[in-house]
């Protein structure tokens, strides 16, 4: 369909141009031409070129202006395909891609053939997994070009991905017919490796294996098609040609643990020793590599294991290899390597300090160990004991190594890191500081120390301390935002969380979410290029990474700290701090008045103040992006509406901001038994009690016996028989029949006794069990407290976390108001943990933040009671 | 000018008319900001560059193309028929807004799964809960 108002060939030779010029991202030339066909009177109307105009301006920051002139452009040529297509880019760049897709629809409208249109429809669809929409309209690309490349590239693909292997493979394979080949072609290798995983994932191996053989020599890719014969060799039980493949690629690299493992299973090892054998059998063939003299420690036992380790502990020691201890951690699942590296370490101290060897049986003419090897052994042992909650070990052995030799960082690190293990978060920020000053210029002590900072609550100090390696001239916070620097981000928000400023917290929490959206839109330009580049195995890969994008630990706990909040603000919304304050003062003394009044007043300066720097920081802001805008050409994503946390601990609605949250845990943590366990928080408060029962299903599914979801169960048990009579017909069948073979016709007090009877000896059993005790009898108190604070030497989970759930359980009454029982279990937990913070007597700890936060914690608590 | 155009292939022949030729508008895509200071931000840019599709050259497009077309049609076919079957099926208006009450889910997929469930409240909400 052409324009309602064609241009005469000298203008439209010049729109021609601005054409060029945007996509050739020359976009202040394209302006030029632009004006010249506008300051013709005659055409100072034309739609399409007011559309390009904008489009271009667009690219050029000027968002305002380029929104005017394209609509004005569409609306003098609501028929053309051009505008409508313009627009929609327009739109595309601001993200709204379902609007952006209408547009496309609008323009075909006009237009239904147009290639490039097309294209950026399929580009949409892809990105926004419209499978069926992407296959449909790759279709009729292909259809309207099958000479080009990418038309039967991008079909095939479609398919793939609707797991139609059959006709994907169709696709292919006629597309590989048409390729001519020539001796070195990247670009075909790569085509032929995409079709091979087709293949594989297919299921026909045996094809998959024929497809390699045959085309070999045409891909460049070697490495890849050495792993994939091993693998499908195997998957095959072809084990002999497995065993040649493996050795093959170890003889390429000997420390790829990977390939030690296939290696075994292709030569079908089963005892430990033929494993063993095999091992020292690497070891003599490759003397240098590290890999066949690690693996080995983890089929060793007894006094083969001691053999070999006290082998690998010696060289490591000897050499001084700082992490020689995570490399063995893994080995601490089992106590009787535990117990094997122990008694070594602890002879090569003696022996060291006695006479300078690993061992007093060491032959007489052997050399002497260098100085450093105590070090070592000390720094080992601290970390040993460390790892075992013998904070005390740990800890004089960690001052033996730094009395040895002061200026090793490591070693600051690792003290720090003991007391942290044993719960004194202050005391480990400030050994990590201390670590930190021996090198400012390094980026990793930097990191940890701030992150330390963080665990003790010290946010101003963490941002300080990044800020020695932030970009100057914008706030380190802002920065560390810019750069998604997400561990940073969660970590401060759990701090804002413990200090209950839950606004701030918030704040955190949707900055990590905005990068994990920000992630996924980032995919949007590789749709092209990968195609382009042919590079179809990784791009089908990013395609499958992005779909689980959250499923990622970062996503898990800023979730969960935003849904925690978010409960939190449901059961007790924040005050609006002037009213509180009038209602205080009605019953106070004169004099007390007049002190409130002048607090009060001291209180606006200081936040005049901090608005005015928030005013010149946000100037500066400003300035800094205009700077950036003139120095590129392309400006950032249209600014998102700014988090204010005094705005976001206001939320109207606490719970639908939770499940925004949650619905991507839903389908991505499914796994995790704490998505469902916060699913229940959620709707339990909403009071829906099929979501509640989807909760406690699934959660069921996973983990039967786990103690939080049997409070779960207690409370839903209640829920419905309370409200059995009012529930519609359908809903209660559903529930009925479904909550049958879990509580299997029990009452709650039935189900919590036999689960207290089925783990007397787990520490969060006795706790949920024993909360659920006094929930459904308080008369129960002193038995149920008396059960749950119980730290006998035979529970299992008795640690700091614990502990200090179960505290903060009684502090905030669960078990009814019992002031002694507080103080008795804190001085219990206390002499239990002696370095832990949260168990400390309140006066003798002279730590401001913590207190602060307690404090403050309490007087919320008070104002609460109060109203 | 002319000597502008000739240097591509021309793309379209159906729509190689006045003003409508907007196989040029877009190439270039979206507008994202890869420009942040680093080195690789160059590299980065490039990735939105306007690149020339490749042609390929064979006579035997055709035959793969009809079994395509064939197989592509019964697809159709086949799903078609499926969804008709779907719809047959009968179901009520106040289920299906129970169904959106309680599982808080969109209209939508409230009546998918009804249908999919022969009209039956209680097992398609049975299978929303697992």
């Amino acid at each position: 369909m052409p324009s309602s108002n064609p241009l005469p060939p000298k203008e439209n030779a010049l729109f021609k141009r601005i054409l060029k010029c945007y996509e050739q991202k020359q976009y202040k030339n394209g302006l030029k031409f632009a004006k010249q066909i506008l300051a013709n009177p005659k055409y100072a109307e034309h739609g399409e070129t007011l559309a390009m105009k904008g489009l271009t301006l667009n690219c050029l920051g000027r968002k305002e202006e380029a929104y005017e002139y394209v609509r004005r452009g569409l609306r003098n040529d609501l028929r053309s395909h051009v505008c409508w297509h313009v627009y929609g880019l327009l739109i595309r760049s601001d993200k709204k891609y379902d609007e952006a897709i209408k547009c496309y629809r609008n323009a075909l409208k006009w237009e239904k053939d147009n290639m490039q249109i097309l294209r950026d429809l399929s580009l949409l669809q892809i990105q926004m997994r419209d499978l069926e929409g992407y296959r449909d309209t790759r279709y009729q690309l292909f259809m309207l070009r099958p000479t080009q490349r990418a038309s039967w590239i991008g079909f095939g693909m479609a398919y793939h991905l609707l797991q139609d292997y059959e006709m994907a493979l169709k696709i292919l394979e006629a597309f590989r017919n048409t390729q001519s080949k020539s001796s070195y072609d990247y670009e075909h290798s790569e085509l032929l490796l995409y079709q091979n995983m087709v293949i594989q994932e297919s299921g026909a191996l045996e094809d998959a294996l024929a497809h390699l053989d045959r085309y070999t020599d045409q891909i460049c890719d070697k490495l890849s098609v050495m792993e994939t014969w091993g693998k499908l060799y195997l998957e095959l039980g072809r084990h002999k040609d497995a065993e040649r493949i493996y050795k093959q690629l170890l003889h390429r690299n000997p420390e790829n643990t990977g390939y030690y493992i296939k290696l075994q299973e292709a030569l079908q090892l089963e005892t430990s020793m033929d494993r063993l054998r095999m091992f020292d059998e690497y070891q003599a063939l490759y003397p240098r590599a590290l890999a066949p003299r690690r693996l080995p420690l983890n089929y060793a036992k007894g006094d083969e294991f001691r053999l070999i380790v006290d082998k690998y502990l010696r060289q490591g020691l000897h050499k001084g290899v700082p992490p020689l201890f995570v490399d063995l951690r893994s080995l601490y699942k089992d106590p009787e390597k535990i117990e094997i590296i122990q008694r070594l370490l602890l002879q090569y101290v003696d022996a060291l300090k006695k006479i300078g060897k690993f061992s007093e049986e060491d032959p007489k003419s052997s050399p002497k160990e260098p100085a450093s090897a105590l070090l070592w052994a000390y720094y080992f042992l601290a970390q040993h004991y460390d790892f075992l909650g013998q904070t005390k070990q740990a800890l004089s052995y960690i001052e033996a190594a730094i009395d040895h030799t002061p200026t090793l960082i490591e070693l600051f690190v690792a003290k720090g890191r003991i007391y942290k293990h044993a719960g004194d978060v202050i005391e480990a920020y400030k050994w990590l500081d201390e670590a930190q000053g021996l090198d400012t210029a390094d980026r990793y002590i930097n990191s940890k120390c701030a992150k330390y900072m963080l665990r003790a609550n010290l946010v101003k100090e963490a941002e300080e301390t990044c800020s020695k390696f932030t970009r100057e001239g914008v706030s380190a916070m802002e920065n560390l935002n810019e750069m998604q620097c997400m561990w940073f981000q969660t970590e401060c928000a759990l701090a804002y969380q413990r200090l209950e400023k839950w606004g701030d917290a918030l704040k955190k929490c949707h900055e990590v979410d905005r990068h994990f959206s920000e992630i996924i839109e980032d995919q949007f330009d590789f749709h092209t290029y990968c195609m382009r580049k042919m590079t179809l195995r990784s791009y089908v890969g990013l395609l499958r990474l992005e779909d689980v994008l959250r499923a990622h630990p970062f996503y898990f706990k800023a979730a969960k700290c935003a849904i925690e909040v978010y409960l939190r603000l449901h059961d007790k919304p924040v005050q609006d701090e002037t009213a509180q304050q009038e209602l205080n003062t009605e019953n106070l003394a004169p004099a007390e008045l007049k002190k409130l009044r002048n607090k009060q007043r001291k209180a606006r300066r200081k936040a005049e103040l901090e608005r005015q720097q928030a005013a010149q920081a946000q100037e500066k802001r400003e300035q800094h992006n205009k700077s950036r805008q003139q120095g590129d050409a392309e400006p950032d994503a249209p600014p998102q509406d700014e988090l204010v946390p005094e705005k976001l601990a206001r939320a109207e609605d606490p719970l639908e901001q939770a499940i925004k949250f949650l619905q991507p845990l839903q389908t991505l943590a499914a796994k995790r038994i704490d998505t469902h366990l916060m699913a229940f928080e959620i709707y339990s408060r909403k009071k829906k009690p099929l979501l509640m029962l989807q909760s406690v299903k699934r959660a069921y599914r996973l983990e039967p016996d786990n103690p939080r979801l049997h409070r779960c169960l207690i409370l839903c048990h209640g829920y419905m028989e309370k409200c059995a009579g009012s529930l519609e017909a359908p809903v209660a069948t559903v529930i009925q029949r479904e909550l049958a073979p879990i509580f299997k016709g029990k009452d709650a007090k039935q189900l919590n006794a036999e689960f207290l009877a089925a783990h007397p000896n787990s520490l969060e059993a006795l706790f949920e069990g024993s909360r659920m005790w006094y929930y459904l009898d308080p008369t129960q108190q002193e038995a149920a407290i008396k059960l749950c604070t119980k730290l006998d030497k035979n529970i299992e989970g008795i640690c700091i976390k614990n502990c200090t759930v179960i505290l903060q359980s009684l502090k905030s009454n669960d078990f009814g108001p019992c002031p002694t029982a507080v103080v008795d279990y804190e001085a219990r937990c206390h002499a239990l943990f002696p370095y832990a913070e949260t168990f400390r007597p309140a006066n003798s700890s002279t730590q401001a933040p913590p207190c602060d936060s307690n404090h403050l914690a309490d007087i919320t608590k008070e104002n609460c009671i109060g109203n | 000018m002319a000597g502008d155009r000739s240097n591509r292939v021309p793309e379209d022949e159906a729509n190689g008319d006045i003003g409508g030729d907007s196989d040029d508008v877009t190439q270039e895509k979206a507008q994202k900001k890869t420009a942040k200071y680093d080195s690789g931000a160059a590299d980065l840019e490039k990735v939105t560059d306007y690149a020339e599709e490749k042609e390929i050259c064979s006579a035997d497009l055709s035959g793969a193309m009809t079994i395509i077309g064939d197989r592509r049609n019964k697809e159709a076919a086949e799903k078609m028929a499926k969804e008709r079957e779907l719809l047959k099926v009968s179901i009520k208006k106040e289920d299906v807004d129970l169904m959106m009450r309680e599982m808080e889910i969109s209209r939508g997929l409230a009546e998918r799964t009804l249908r999919e469930h022969h009209g039956n409240v209680v097992e398609a909400l049975v299978s929303l809960t697992d």
